[in-house]
């Protein structure tokens, strides 16, 4: 299997605080990989150590071969990344933050209204930034990651402020990426409903820890075999994944008072 | 060149790259106004014409100049921190140090011109209201060397703290501290002080001869590179958290 993205052992710490713990992940080639966990699980840290934003205080990854921080250009010129919240210049139009970026990645001038296209944005493109709907600028940010097509996507929380059509529209977007052009998608949630319905391969995080990684097929067996309560047959996504994040916050629990 | 490019599209609508032009024009029509107004009582003064026209117009247009710098410094970089673009410009495939580079580069061309507009109305002064024959060129040239010169460590200082504070009232705190600090020991003889980058600022104001003292040059030189080199390194290796 071919995967174009994988981690080793990563791991970063602040101070007494561990908050990715031992992550390995493989992300295979040209699939949606769901990164599910609860809100400081750490999905947002492991994202920050695959862009170099954030250091790993241990464990090495590589994307498409490559490795932080020797091949750091190299790595980004291929990864279109959304990360917490969009980053905008609010003094700029939409048009005018994309063409930043355009200039930075060294694209055709055409790229900038493909992008725009492409989250729904063309008709705004002349508006600054600032006076942007929060929806607005979540799309802009999209189209940040989006443009020039790039082959790897890491997207945080992308649906994040945006109203329910607006969630089914970028929802629809992200499934039909790999099927318009060749990528492969990395997108955290902590709506489980949401990734349940674009994901072929999904991790789950708990305070840094991996639980689970492999298809939802996977995990419904998984937690089958661990004997979970929820009825796995006729189980969501968002069962399974309660009541696995249930299970290590108890162990975790009851290893604290010992 | 690029990157270059990509930071002058940047400052659109900022107001950073008129700000210090602005300051340039604002000191020059008061250098010329102070003149005319003064003009007898100046040259009534005990020091020799170019003295008088160099080192007493200068206390003012150099605290204009220090605003100039200290606020076109906040901007550069609040505009970076204002909607979060700095953790964008991490993402993409330039380099940090050379976003920091041109900002700095930027602000110095700025600045140059600056001290241009405020030297051609010097020049003009000079040549028009000084008595005759008392005007050398020489000296208003070296005089505009020298006071550019000792404004740079401040400049790079305000580049490396603003790129350091989302928060652009820190900068501006650092700023106007700097600047009553520097007014406080600026007259002291201690040449130890000539580390305060705001007192190297303000040493040909408080001078009596437009003459440029080397040690204070090479102070400004050493500092202005510290700072810039402290930057460079800093937007290189602290990563965006």
């Amino acid at each position: 299997m071919e995967y174009i993205i994988t981690t080793e052992q990563l791991t970063k710490k602040y101070k007494n605080f561990v908050s990715v713990n031992n992550v390995s992940l493989h992300i295979r080639k040209g699939s949606i990989y769901g990164f599910l966990g609860p809100n400081g699980a750490g999905k947002s840290t492991t994202m920050k150590m695959l862009l170099g934003l954030t250091a790993p205080t241990k464990g090495s990854f590589a994307i498409d071969g490559r490795h932080f921080p020797e091949d750091r250009i190299t790595i980004l010129k291929g990864v279109g990344s959304f990360i917490e919240s969009p980053s905008f210049y609010a003094n700029l139009t939409g048009r005018e933050n994309l063409d930043i970026i355009r200039r930075i990645l060294g694209l055709p001038g055409d790229s900038v209204d493909d992008a725009l296209e492409l989250v729904g944005l063309e008709e705004f493109g002349g508006r600054l930034a600032k006076k942007y709907s929060l929806g607005m600028k979540q799309r802009l940010g999209l189209a940040g990651a989006l443009l020039g097509r790039p082959p790897v996507l890491i997207l945080d929380e992308p649906t994040n402020g945006l109203d329910p059509s607006g969630i089914h529209e970028i929802r629809n977007l992200v499934k039909s990426l790999p099927g318009l052009y060749d990528c492969t998608i990395m997108i955290s949630s902590h709506m489980l409903s949401e990734i349940e319905l674009m994901a072929d391969d999904i991790g789950i995080l708990n305070h840094g820890n991996l639980l689970f990684e492999g298809s939802l097929e996977e995990l419904r067996h998984s937690a089958g075999q661990a004997g979970n309560s929820h009825k796995i047959s006729e189980a969501n996504l968002e069962d399974v994944f309660l009541g696995m994040v249930e299970q290590d916050n108890a162990a975790r629990k009851q290893r604290a008072r010992l | 060149m690029n990157a270059l490019a990509v930071e002058l599209r940047k400052e659109k609508r900022t107001g950073v790259i008129p700000l210090l032009p602005a300051v340039g024009i604002l000191g020059a029509v008061y250098a010329f106004l102070n003149f005319l107004v003064r003009k007898d009582a100046l040259l009534g003064l005990p020091l020799a014409p170019m003295d008088v026209l160099l080192t007493q117009l200068y206390g003012m247009i150099m605290v204009l100049n220090m605003f100039g710098i200290i606020v076109a410094a906040c901007m550069i970089y609040n505009m970076e921190f204002k909607g979060n673009a700095v953790k964008k410009m991490y993402m993409l495939p330039m380099s940090v140090s050379g976003m920091y580079f041109c900002k700095f580069l930027i602000l110095s061309a700025m600045f140059l011109s600056a001290v241009v507009l405020q030297n051609l109305s010097l020049m003009w002064i000079g040549m028009a209201e000084l008595p005759q024959g008392a005007f050398e060129m020489g000296t208003l040239v070296k005089f505009a060397g020298y006071s550019f010169l000792t404004s740079m460590p401040v400049l790079s200082f305000m580049v490396l703290v603003s790129s350091r504070s989302a928060n652009m009232w820190m900068p501006l705190g650092v700023g106007v501290a700097g600047f009553l600090s520097g007014m406080a020991l600026a007259n002291s003889g201690s040449g130890l002080l000539v580390v305060h980058p705001f007192v190297i600022m303000l040493k040909p104001a408080v001078a009596m001869s437009a003459e440029p003292d080397i040690t204070v040059v090479t102070a400004a030189v050493i500092e202005t590179l510290l700072f810039l080199g402290a930057g460079l390194w800093m937007a290189k290796n602290l990563r965006y958290e």
